[in-house]
C-alpha cells in the first residue's frame, strides 16, 4: 500500500520549508527595490497554502515509509519543489513561458546551469538570487538539507537519503543521519562562505560574489553575468573558482576526514586518486594544446584549461573562454570530463569516478582472464574488495547511462538539431552540467531548443541528479503493482 | 551515548534496532556483509564490515570514546577479546555474551572486571531462567522475582470462574487486598491501569504481592484446581534445553526429544541420567503417546524453527497437557502465539536486549526486566539520599502517566506500595512504566 497521507505530509513540510526560501529572496528582493518583490510574496503565499493542505491532508498518517513510498517522495518531491520554484520567474513576467520557466527552474535545482536566458543582466536582483539559490539547496539534495534541520522523518530519513544521495554506496560519517547531514552541511556552508570571502576580496561585488559562490559549490554554473566568469576578467577570480569548483566535486565525506587531519585515509581513497589524476591529466593535455595553437601565453593557457577542465570535470558549467572556437581535439577531451563527472557524495553530476574506476577495474581483468581463465580476479576499491552485486549495479547504471544518451540523442536530432547539438545537450543535461557543445557552448544559452526538446532536457536533468534508477523506477510497472 | 555492538546475529541485530530507535548512536560491526546489508539501509545506524577482534578496525569506529561495547557474536572467547581489547583502547563500558555457565558464578565477577569484561550475558541462561520459572508455578503466565523473592510479580490470565472478574481497582482496594495490581494485558495493548479500570475477562493480570500472599491471588484468580508440574517433556535438543533440563528442581522428571542422533548423543555427554533423551520427532504424535504426553504436565518447544514451537505447543496443548511454553525468535509472532494461548513465550533476543538496556541505565537499576506479554518494563531501582521521590508521599509525586509503583523491598522484606506510603532511603523501589520510559523515571531516584 502507498502511504500517501505520509507522502502528501512530507511534500508539504519540503513546500513549508521552500516557503522560508521564497521569503528570504523576497527580503533580498525588497533590499534592493526590485519589481520581483511583489512575485515572491505572491509564491510565498501560494506555495505556503499548499504546503499547509499537503500537511493537513496527512497529518494522522500512519508513521511508515515503505521502500517505495521512499522513491515516490524522493522523485515526487523535485518535481513539485520545481513546480513551486518556478512561480517567482512566471509572476514577475520575466520569463512568460511555462516551459522555460520551469526549464530554469529544474536546471537550477538540480545544479545543471544550462540557462535558456539571453538577457541575465536585466533581472532584478531577487530573481537572480533565487537562481543561484536553487543551485545550492539542489546541490546536496533538498530531502538532505531537511534531514539536517528537522528530524521529521524518523527511520525513513535513511531510505529517502540513499535515494537522493550520489554515488553507488553511501558513507555515513556518523551513526545518526541526522548528525552526518549536519556535518556535510557545515562543510558545505563552510566551502561557500569561504569562496564568497575570497571572491568579494577579489574585487567582485558582495551580491555576485555570493551567488557565485552558491553556483560553484552547488556545481550549478548559473552566472549573474550573461558572459559568465569571463566578465569579470580576473585572473584571481578565475583561480578562486577553479579550485572551490574542484573541491566541490571531492566527496564530502573526504573533505570531512580531511578537516579532521586523517591525510592517510583521505589520499588512500581510490575515487579521490581517481579524480586527481584525471583534473591533472586533463588540464595538462589541454594546456599543452592551448599553449601550441592558440596565441596563448604559458599562464594563461594553464588557466583556461584548468578552469574549464575544473567547470566541466564537476559538472559546474562556468565558463571564461568559448571552447567551441578551440581546436576540435580541446572540446573533444572536454566532453569526456564531462561524460566522467566528479566524486560520488559531492554536488557534482556525471557518471561519478567512482564507476568509471571499478568500470576500468573490470574490464582490466576481463583481458587478464582471457589469458588467465581460472585466475580469481577481484576489484578493489579502498583496499576493499567489491562485492559482485555492486559492480552489477554499476554495470546496470552505465548501460543505462549511455542508453539514454544515445536515444534522447536520435531523438533531438529527429527535431532536426544535428548531431553535435543534439549529443552536447543530452550529455549536459544528463550529467547535470549546464553548456553543451556546437551552437549550445558555452557562447549561447539553451533559448533556441524547441519546446519539447526542453522537457525532455528538463526530465533528463533529474534522472541525471536522482542518479537514474530513483525516477526511472517509477516508470516501471512492477513498481505500481499492489503487494 | 555512542554503543558498538560487535556481532550482527540475532541479538544484535535485535539490540541495535531497539536502541537505534532510542536515539542512541548505534554502531553494529560485523565481518560478515551479508549481515548488515539491510539494516544501514533501512535504520539509523551505522555499519562497519570489520573484525570485532582486530584493533585496527576497533580504532576505525571510535571505540576510545564508546560508551558501551558490547560483543555479541556466536563465538564467547571472541567476544570476550573484543571486550577485553576495547576496555584497553577506552571503551567506558563492556558486555560479553558468553555461553558458559562458570563465568557467571558470582565469585568470578571482580576477575573478569580486571580483565575488562565488566558484564557477562547468557541468553541462554536467562531464557532457561525463565522456563523453569514458569512451570514451577503453571498457572502463572509469567513470574520475577525482587530482591531474592522478597517481592514478586505474577502475571495470570483471568478466565470465567475467577473471583475478581469484571472488579475495578478500586473496589478491590477497599478489601485492603495484599497485593497491587501494576499492569493489564488486554488484547494487543498494554493498560497501567488506574483506580477506575476494571478486570475483564482473558485479561492477563499481573500483580504484585509477596509469597506469602501466592497462594491468596491463586484463590481470587479460581487457578486452584491447576496441578504442579512434575513431567516435563522438552522439544529440540538446543542449548536452552540443556540449560532448562540442568536447572529444573528435583523433582521434576524432564525428556528430552531430538531429532538429530549427533546431537543426542552430545546431549547424554553433557546431561546426567536424570534427564531421559529420546530420538525422534517432537511433532510425532505417537511418539508422543507412548512417551506419556498424557502424564505430562508440562510441554516446553525450544527448537530452532519457530513456527514448529507454536504448532507443537498447539498440538500438546490438544493432547491435554496444561502448561505449554513456546520459544519464539519471530517477534512478529510473538503476539499470535499468544493469542493462541500458548502459556508461555520466550524470546531469546528480547531477554537478552532487554537485560543489555539496563546496563545503560546511569542509576541503580539493579533488574529491568522486559515482560514479553506486555510492551511494559519494570525496573528495580535503589533510592538515594534525598532522591526526590523520598520528598513527598506516593500519592503527591507526581509520577509520569503509565507508571506505577509495584512495592517496595524494606530491609529485606518486601512492602506493598498504597498511595499514602512514604518512600524512604535505602528502599528498594520496583516500578512498571510503558515501554522505555524509564527514563524519564530516572530522575526521580537520582
Amino acid at each position: 500500500m502507498i502511504n500517501s497521507r505520509m507522502i502528501s505530509q512530507i511534500i508539504g513540510i519540503l513546500l513549508l520549508i521552500e516557503t522560508t526560501m521564497i521569503l528570504l529572496c523576497s527580503a533580498v528582493a525588497l533590499f534592493y527595490q526590485g519589481d520581483d518583490f511583489t512575485s515572491f510574496l505572491a509564491t510565498a503565499g501560494v506555495t505556503a497554502a499548499a504546503g499547509l493542505s499537503f500537511y493537513l491532508f496527512g497529518a494522522k498518517a500512519e508513521k511508515h515509509l515503505s521502500r517505495r513510498d521512499g522513491y515516490i517522495i524522493v522523485g515526487l518531491s523535485w518535481i513539485i519543489v520545481s513546480l513551486f520554484g518556478m512561480l517567482p520567474f512566471y509572476f514577475s513576467g520575466y520569463i512568460p513561458n511555462i516551459t522555460d520557466a520551469f526549464f530554469e527552474t529544474i536546471s537550477g535545482f538540480s545544479s545543471t546551469g544550462s540557462t535558456i536566458l539571453d538577457n541575465i543582466e536585466e533581472f532584478p536582483h531577487g530573481l537572480l538570487f533565487w537562481r543561484s539559490m536553487t543551485q545550492w539547496i539542489g546541490g546536496l539534495g533538498i530531502i538532505f538539507f531537511t534531514i539536517a534541520v528537522l528530524p521529521i522523518f524518523g527511520i525513513g530519513g535513511v531510505q529517502l537519503f540513499a535515494a537522493e544521495a550520489t554515488g553507488p554506496t553511501h558513507d555515513k560519517v556518523h551513526p545518526r543521519i541526522g548528525v552526518t547531514a549536519k556535518w556535510i552541511w557545515s562543510i558545505y556552508i563552510g566551502l561557500t562562505a569561504t569562496e564568497a570571502i575570497l571572491l568579494t576580496v577579489g574585487g567582485m561585488p558582495i551580491f555576485d560574489s555570493i551567488c557565485h559562490s552558491f553556483a560553484t559549490t552547488g556545481t550549478g554554473g548559473y552566472s549573474t553575468k550573461q558572459a559568465s566568469i569571463a566578465y569579470y576578467n580576473s585572473n584571481y577570480i578565475e583561480y578562486v573558482i577553479a579550485i572551490f569548483m574542484f573541491l566541490s566535486g571531492i566527496n564530502f565525506t573526504l573533505l570531512l576526514l580531511f578537516i579532521n587531519k586523517k591525510f592517510k585515509k583521505c589520499f588512500q581513497d581510490t575515487e579521490l586518486k581517481f579524480y586527481i589524476g584525471s583534473v591533472l591529466f586533463f588540464t595538462l593535455s589541454i594546456a599543452s594544446i592551448l599553449y601550441y595553437t592558440e596565441p596563448m601565453g604559458f599562464e594563461e593557457s594553464f588557466r583556461k584549461s584548468f578552469f574549464q577542465v575544473a567547470s566541466l570535470h564537476t559538472s559546474t558549467g562556468f565558463a571564461t573562454a568559448d571552447y567551441m572556437v578551440w581546436k576540435p581535439v580541446a572540446w573533444a577531451l572536454l566532453t569526456i570530463t564531462m561524460l566522467i563527472g566528479a566524486c560520488a557524495g559531492s554536488t557534482s553530476g556525471g557518471m561519478k569516478c567512482i564507476r568509471v574506476s571499478i568500470l576500468f577495474k573490470s574490464a582490466k581483468n576481463e583481458f587478464k582472464r582471457i589469458m588467465h581463465p581460472n585466475a580469481v580476479l577481484p576489484v578493489r576499491v579502498n583496499k576493499e574488495v567489491v562485492p559482485n552485486s555492486l559492480q552489477t549495479t554499476v554495470f546496470a547504471f552505465s548501460f543505462v547511462y549511455c542508453l539514454l544518451i544515445v536515444i534522447s540523442t536520435l531523438f533531438l536530432m529527429a527535431l532536426d538539431i544535428n548531431f553535435l547539438d543534439s549529443f552536447g545537450v543530452i550529455v549536459s543535461s544528463i550529467g547535470n552540467m549546464g553548456p553543451g557543445l556546437g551552437t549550445f557552448g558555452p557562447a549561447n544559452s539553451w533559448s533556441a531548443l524547441p519546446n519539447i526538446a526542453k522537457w525532455l532536457c528538463s526530465f533528463l536533468m533529474l534522472v541525471g541528479r536522482l542518479e537514474l534508477f530513483t525516477i526511472l523506477l517509477m516508470f516501471t510497472p512492477s513498481f505500481w503493482k499492489q503487494g | 551515548m555512542k554503543i558498538i555492538i560487535a556481532g550482527a546475529g540475532a541479538v544484535g541485530t535485535h539490540l541495535a534496532k531497539l536502541l537505534s530507535n532510542e536515539k542512541q548512536d548505534i554502531i553494529l560491526m560485523d565481518e560478515n556483509e551479508e549481515h548488515l546489508n539491510t539494516l544501514s539501509r533501512n535504520f539509523d545506524l551505522m555499519t562497519v564490515i570489520g573484525s570485532p577482534t582486530s584493533i585496527t578496525n576497533l580504532k576505525d569506529v571510535g571505540v576510545e570514546d564508546a560508551d558501551l561495547f558490547i560483543a555479541v557474536t556466536p563465538d564467547e572467547s571472541r567476544n570476550m577479546t573484543a571486550c577485553m581489547l576495547a576496555t584497553n583502547l577506552g571503551a567506558r563500558k563492556t558486555v560479553a555474551r558468553i555461553d558458559n555457565f562458570e563465568y557467571l558464578l558470582p565469585k568470578n565477577k571482580a576477575f573478569f572486571q580486571k580483565l575488562g569484561v565488566d558484564s557477562l550475558i547468557y541468553p541462554e541462561m536467562l531464557a532457561a531462567k525463565e522456563i523453569v520459572s514458569a512451570m514451577r508455578m503453571s498457572w502463572v503466565r509469567q513470574w520475577w522475582e525482587f530482591c531474592g523473592g522478597a517481592l514478586v510479580l505474577v502475571g495470570v490470565k483471568i478466565r470465567e470462574n475467577a473471583e475478581i472478574l469484571n472488579a475495578t481497582l478500586n473496589e478491590l482496594g477497599k478489601n485492603r487486598v495484599p497485593f497491587h495490581v501494576v499492569a493489564i494485558k488486554r488484547k494487543k495493548r498494554t493498560i497501567i491501569p488506574q483506580g477506575t479500570d476494571k478486570i475483564m475477562l482473558y485479561d492477563i493480570v499481573y500483580f504484585t504481592t509477596t509469597k506469602k500472599y501466592i497462594p491468596y491471588i491463586r484463590k481470587i484468580t479460581g487457578k486452584e484446581d491447576y496441578g504442579d508440574v512434575r513431567n516435563v517433556m522438552i522439544m529440540g535438543g538446543s542449548r536452552i534445553a540443556i540449560r532448562t533440563a540442568q536447572y529444573v528442581p528435583e523433582y521434576m522428571r524432564v525428556k528430552i526429544i531430538e531429532n538429530d542422533l549427533e546431537r543426542c548423543n552430545l546431549l547424554t555427554e553433557v546431561l546426567d541420567d536424570k534427564v531421559m533423551i529420546l530420538n525422534g520427532d517432537g511433532r510425532d504424535i505417537n511418539l508422543l503417546y507412548e512417551e506419556g504426553i498424557k502424564n505430562t504436565e508440562a510441554f516446553v518447544a525450544v527448537t530452532g524453527n519457530s513456527e514448529t514451537n507454536i504448532l507443537a505447543c498447539l498440538a500438546a496443548k490438544r493432547l491435554g497437557v496444561r502448561k505449554t511454553v513456546a520459544e519464539v525468535e519471530n517477534i512478529d509472532y510473538i503476539s499470535m502465539a499468544e493469542s493462541l494461548d500458548i502459556g508461555t513465550v520466550i524470546n531469546k533476543k528480547k531477554i537478552a536486549a532487554s537485560h543489555i538496556y539496563q546496563m545503560m541505565l546511569d542509576a541503580d537499576v539493579s533488574n529491568v526486566k522486559c515482560l514479553t506479554f506486555a510492551n511494559a518494563d519494570v525496573a528495580e531501582f535503589s533510592v538515594k539520599d534525598g532522591a526526590k521521590i523520598t520528598k513527598r508521599k506516593v500519592k503527591d509525586l507526581g509520577l509520569p502517566k503509565g507508571t506505577t509503583i509495584g512495592g517496595l523491598i524494606r530491609d529485606g522484606e518486601g512492602v506493598l506500595v498504597t498511595g499514602d506510603t512514604q518512600i524512604e532511603k535505602g528502599d528498594h523501589v520496583v516500578v512498571f512504566c510503558m515501554s522505555m520510559m524509564i527514563k524519564k523515571i530516572e530522575k526521580f531516584f537520582n
